[in-house]
Order: C-alpha cells, then structure tokens, then sequence
C-alpha cells in the first residue's frame, strides 16, 4: 500500500467518523449503499454479481475507484446465491435461475399461514430455544437439503450443512481481503461491520411473514411479546460478533416492518421498540454505534429514536422527511442519506445537484450529515445522476 | 445423551461445552484448552446458523 494511499485511508476515515459522532469534518462524507448498481456500472448483469463474489467484490473496487467515494460497503448485494444454492434454501428468486439475469435477487416471503416458515403454534418451541428451532425445524422448512432431526439422512443434508458452513467462512475471509484492497487501491473505507435486525423484524420477515404475524397481534399478542424477547439477546450477540473491533464503524440495522403503514404507532410501542431499544443501549454501552438503516417512512416514530443516548446512531432517511429528522434528531445524531431513488433513476443531473443542495443547505450546515440516496442503489438509478450527486457534494460540501 | 429437545441454548452456542465433558471418560490434560476450542468452533456454527436467519 502506498503512503499517499493510506494517507487518503486516513482523511476518509477521518471524515466518516467526524460526520458519525455528528462533528462537523472537512466536507461531506459520500458513503452510497450501492448494490446492483455496481454491476450497471463495471458492465456486469445482476446474475454475475448475485452469484459470484469475487464478481461482486471487483464490480464494487471499480466503482470505489471511479467514483471517488469515502465509505463504501465491500458488498451491498446482500444475498450471495452460490451460497444459497449450496445451502439449498428455496425463498429465492435468483437472478439467471427463476429470475432472468437481469434482474436483483428476490425474496419470496410468506404470504399465508400455510406458507409460513414458522406456523402459528410454535412460537413455544421457538421461545424455549431459538438456536435448537432454526437449526431442526426452521433450516429444514426453508431448504431443499436440510433434514429434520428424526427424519432420514441424506447425503445432501450432510453436504448442505458443510458446504454452507465452508461457504460462510471463505465469504467472511474475502470481506476482509476486500477491505484490505478498498483501503489499499483506493483509500476507501468499509462502511459498516455487523448487522442487526429487530427481532420484530425477524418475525415478520423471516419467520411468520408480515401478514401471519399481524394476525398474531391479535391473536397471540402475549407470545408475539415472548418471542421478541426471546430473540433479542441473539441479535445483539450477532450484530456484536461483526462489530468493527476498532468501534470506527457502525453496526448496520435494517428496520422494516415497524413503521407506518405495516404497524400502528401503538403496535411499534409495544412490540417493536422495547426490545430493540435494549439491544442499541447495549451496544452503545458497549461503545460501538449503530447505523439506524431505515427503510421507509419512520417519521411517526422519531420521538421514539429521539429517546436514545447522544450519538449512539446514525439515523438513515428513506421515504421519511429529512428536515423533519434533523429537527427532531439533528441535535443528537448524525443524520444520511435522503436522496431519492427515483430521482436519481428518472431525473436529470441538474434536478440531482439542485436536490442534494436543498438537503446539504438544510440538514447538512453544522456537519453531522452523509451523502447517500435514501435507499439502497439496485440497478435503477443513471450512472450521470450518481455522479451527479458525488460530484456536486464533492464540491459543495466543504465546509 | 442429553435430551437435545430440551436444551435452551444461550446466545453463541449450539452444543454446551457441560453436555460435551460427560462424553469423556476422562480428561487428561489441560481441560481449559479442549473447553476453549470447543466453545469457538460452536460458536462458529453457531454464527452460521444465525447468518441464514439474519443476513441470507
């Protein structure tokens, strides 16, 4: 690695952190979540990204590169299919199998309670042991290969369970190999280490589905309760086993569910805040910070996110009012993104700059700001609007 | 043999360590290095399991 190199390392870093703990630093911070966009870019189709990493990883360094970004994720495209193959989990669509290469992987989740990967009556067994749940009853339900315990052995159970496992470990080795060359090609910084979900979001996403479990709201609320709290101590101990060791970098929460319109403001108090809120205490407490990815509308909740410590997140802005955000949380948290998709996939350049601006001139002036779109970059957005907004905050957003 | 049904299993483990030294008739050595390795590999399997709840 060269000295100018890390020195660029250093600034960037520098920068990333100061705007995190909601400092004013040198300039904006450009951290963009970008995931199939990197292929749009380095002339890749999503299948190539989606199943090959080695693919994925190098589509991302291009853009790095090019592009000029502070932060980056190593790897936003989050599913990697060559693993989901191996390990045989059938809810998704993947690009170049059941979806045409073109298209971002899908996720198929469960629609009815037929079709649930966790059924009505058994938030018992999940609540009495969630590991021993997913690994008899849950990895068997959502993969091909995977046997129940009981049930006859296979060859390719043995071989889903290893080859997952090898799997995991040779992508864990390459993230790292793939932060150590962004520092080194391009003095880019790895945007976040560690991920965490609320165990709400468990439920709806992976276990239940969005509309089984709003069932149980009603029906079982009790258990809906138990099973978050059940989950809980889980997600901390993941998010906390990725966790940038240096504490530079946040763990990333992806929040979903818990906004309007998918649960009252009543059902967020009650079942999605108490135990994600423990969760990000802990963590804090545990001096590491975490990015508050959230996706949708989270405006009805804010005062809720106003509740926790001094810089304890970075609170993310999707469909949500970013001035809005700032006014309730500005003073406290560092605040991102809020560039909408759509208008980097069907605007201009100059509808671009002149957004960016009206954000940087209206949450941006005192720093504790970071440029980035206000969701997650798939294959939609032009690359001249992308440029566009690096371009233009690279410029503008000196302090 | 435990009652693998019945175990509640705490967050970074898949197999306790307590329920894997009734398997040895005995132990000879350093018990803290055999209960050390074993905890980290579970643990390792235990990141995987979760990692295809959480993030796949």
């Amino acid at each position: 690695m060269s000295e100018a190199m890390e020195k660029l390392y250093q600034e960037r870093l520098k920068r990333y952190v100061t705007a995190m703990r909601n400092e004013k630093p040198d300039r904006i911070p450009i951290r963009p979540f970008a995931a199939e966009f990197v292929a749009k870019y380095a002339g890749y189709t999503c299948q190539q990204v989606t199943h090959d990493i080695e693919l994925a990883f190098a589509a991302v360094r291009k853009c790095a590169a090019d592009f000029d970004w502070d932060a980056v994720v190593g790897n936003m495209v989050y599913v990697w299919t060559g693993f989901v193959d191996a390990v045989g989990l059938n809810y998704y669509l993947k690009p170049g199998i059941e979806a045409s290469p073109d298209t971002p992987f899908q996720y198929i989740e469960p629609e009815d309670e037929p079709n649930a990967y966790m059924r009505e009556n058994e938030y018992d067994a999940l609540i009495a042991d969630p590991t021993g749940f997913l690994a008899d009853v849950w990895m068997p339900r959502v993969s091909n290969d995977v046997r129940a315990p009981g049930a006859p052995n296979s060859y390719r159970n043995n071989l889903s369970w290893l080859k997952g496992g090898m799997a995991l470990m040779h992508y864990f080795s390459q993230f790292g190999v793939q932060n150590a060359r962004l520092r080194a090609e391009s003095g880019t910084v790895g945007a976040i280490a560690g991920c965490l979900k609320a165990p709400f979001d468990i439920l709806a996403d992976k276990l239940r589905g969005y509309r089984p479990l709003c069932m149980d709201l009603f029906s079982r609320p009790e258990k809906v309760k138990a099973a978050c709290e059940a989950l809980a101590p889980h997600m901390m101990f993941n998010a906390l086993a990725g966790a940038d060791p240096e504490k530079n970098v946040p763990i990333s929460l992806w929040m979903h569910r818990g906004c309007a319109p998918f649960i009252s403001p009543k059902q967020f108090e009650t079942y999605y805040w108490p135990t994600l809120k423990q969760i990000i205490l802990e963590i804090w407490k545990r001096g590491h910070q975490t990015l508050f990815y959230a996706e949708g509308n989270w405006d009805t909740h804010l005062n809720y996110i106003a509740e926790l410590p001094e810089r304890s997140i970075i609170y993310h802005v999707d469909r949500g009012d970013i001035f809005e955000a700032h006014k309730q949380l500005g003073r406290k948290f560092c605040i991102s993104g809020g560039i909408p998709n759509e208008l980097l996939t069907f605007g201009t350049p100059d509808e671009v700059r002149a957004y960016c601006k009206k954000v940087i001139d209206g949450v941006a002036r005192d720093g504790g700001y970071i440029m980035d779109t206000a969701a997650i970059m798939q294959d939609d957005p032009q690359i001249e609007n992308v440029k566009a907004m690096t371009d233009f905050t690279r410029e503008y957003g000196v302090y | 043999m435990p009652d693998e049904k019945t175990m509640n299993l705490p967050p970074g483990v898949c197999y306790p360590w307590e329920e894997k030294k009734k398997e040895y008739a005995a132990l000879l050595g350093d018990e803290t290095i055999v209960k050390k390795v074993w905890e980290d590999i579970d643990q390792l399997a235990y990141i995987y399991i979760w990692f295809c709840l959480i993030s796949s």
